[in-house]
């Protein structure tokens, strides 16, 4: 047995870095390798980020939960046995740290992202939505108004509802998932989503 | 179906999230309900608007997160080739057999009923236990509708850790003391009582790197005090005489120069001349005047 895992791992060594599927740049990981590691985290890291962007609104809090996220990814890794899809995993781990962070925060009050400059203030996110944005000035006035009344409608939700939202509406995740990543019920998360749309709708009514 | 049983349905069919018959359901009523097609446009336009949300754009967020892991990353890899015995402990559970878990408890029973009889009394080794009450610290609380709530607790479990200081491991876990940056009282404790096995060349490599570079002058003294009987040790000497030029504690200057002194070597002549040249404190200057002195060297080239 000890021979056929040797071997295993003299081949995958063979292979180069960038033609190993998932599972295989997972097992390299567990053994140590730390370019395994890093390419695991750019298969993911760009969603886990805008996950965290947009659950917590603080580019700074979406810093901490992106290390704190994947350390706990890198200290943990060997305990991953495949018994479920690296994603789950992985976002298991995400949403714990956003909820923690959100947590946190309802216990201190949603901090605000507005910070004052001599300019006068500016909205962090905003800030850096913006740096993308062109065409019709109109449309970007009312995309803006639009994108902060979202913000603050799901601001009104709890850090569960919020999570199942974000993660259904704008990461596509089946509910299903959004459950195994939750550690709940698939009709949990279903509930939870039906609250969350509610809710959004009634803070929303005057932009549809 | 009833129309508000169709409508409670919407966003879950516009997610995708009907069995076939719900969608087939909803569907034929919607052909039929003028009211309910209202409502569902309705819906449908509030799901366009939410994807209007204008994403944040967090590209450059993004290369400063990279950046940031690598370099933890780094200091993590560090910090495992530090760990010594308690990781190889850990590395242990990563095998993976079938039958991992029965294993695993039957082993912890065995080991407890056999730790308890034998291991303190008759083997003198290691005593290790949990002591009560555990730390914990409340990080969470959520009620449920069902009346029950959900606590989130972070848990720390103090263990008392028992050896003589010839055991390695227990060298160890000093060592890994010596590094704990948020506590300088337990680097000096730990120092204390590790400078009574400078002999051990991973033990002086910690007193050495301690009076380098620990921030706290209280802890350089004392790997300082460790360091004593090595003094005529060349990589002590250079550690010795970096210290007497370049360390900002004239209490630990002073200290250097007792112990770069207690062993004669005519070699420190030139450090001793550099230290009067730069030196500020009046009574480090004077004692190395004394001992150049008395070594018939030359104090005059300052």
């Amino acid at each position: 047995m000890h021979d056929a895992a040797a071997g295993t791992v003299s081949a995958l060594l063979a292979t180069p870095i960038e033609e190993l599927d998932e599972t295989a740049l997972i097992r390299m990981a567990q053994k140590g390798d730390q370019e395994a590691f890093e390419r695991l985290v750019r298969e993911y890291d760009q969603s886990v980020l805008r996950l965290a962007m947009n659950l917590l609104h603080s580019p700074d809090e979406a810093r901490d939960v992106y290390q704190e996220a994947f350390l706990k990814v890198f200290r943990n890794l060997h305990l991953f046995r495949f018994d479920c899809s690296f994603h789950t995993w992985l976002y298991r781990i995400v949403t714990n740290v956003c909820l923690d962070h959100l947590r946190r925060r309802k216990v201190r009050k949603e901090e605000s992202t507005v910070v004052e400059t001599p300019d006068g203030p500016v909205d962090q996110v905003s800030r850096i939505a913006q740096e993308g944005a062109t065409g019709n000035p109109e449309r970007q006035t009312w995309n803006r108004e639009l994108s902060a009344g979202i913000r603050s409608a799901l601001e009104g939700l709890t850090p569960r509802e919020r999570t199942v939202f974000e993660l259904r509406h704008y990461q596509g995740m089946r509910l299903r998932a959004i459950g195994d990543v939750l550690g709940t019920t698939e009709e949990a998360a279903k509930n939870c989503l039906f609250r969350a749309t509610q809710k959004m709708r009634a803070s929303l009514e005057t932009f549809v | 179906m009833k129309c508000s049983e169709i409508v409670e349905q919407f966003p879950f069919h516009s997610y995708g999230e009907v069995s076939p018959e719900v969608e087939e359901r909803i569907e034929s009523h919607l052909a039929e309900c003028a009211e309910c097609r209202a409502a569902y446009a309705k819906h449908r336009s509030f799901m366009e608007a939410l994807d209007r949300r204008e994403d944040a754009n967090e590209a450059a967020l993004l290369t400063t997160c990279r950046i940031d892991l690598r370099r933890q990353l780094a200091a993590e890899g560090t910090r495992r080739a530090h760990v010594g015995w308690f990781e190889n402990l850990r590395d242990f559970s990563r095998f993976h057999v079938p039958l991992r878990i029965p294993v695993g408890a039957m082993a912890l029973v065995a080991l407890g009923y056999f730790g308890a009889r034998y291991t303190p009394e008759k083997f003198g080794g290691i005593r290790a236990g949990l002591t009560q009450p555990m730390f914990s610290n409340v990080q969470s609380i959520e009620p449920e509708t069902s009346g029950k709530v959900n606590i989130a607790v972070d848990e720390v479990q103090r263990r008392v850790v028992t050896g003589s200081l010839g055991d390695p491991r227990i060298q160890q876990l000093l060592l890994d003391a010596v590094r704990e940056e948020s506590n300088p009282g337990l680097r000096v404790q730990s120092i204390g009582v590790l400078k009574n096995s400078a002999d051990s060349e991973q033990v002086r490599r910690a007193l050495i790197d301690a009076v380098s570079h620990d921030p706290n002058a209280g802890v350089r003294l004392k790997a300082l005090e460790g360091l004593t009987s090595y003094a005529g040790d060349a990589d002590v000497r250079k550690t010795l005489a970096n210290v007497l030029l370049k360390d900002d504690n004239a209490g630990v200057r002073v200290r250097a120069i007792d112990v770069l002194t207690s062993h004669h070597d005519d070699s420190i002549v030139g450090i001793l001349q550099d230290v009067m040249q730069k030196e500020d404190d009046g009574y480090i200057r004077t004692r190395t005047r004394d001992l150049l002195e008395t070594m018939k060297a030359s104090v005059g080239t300052y």
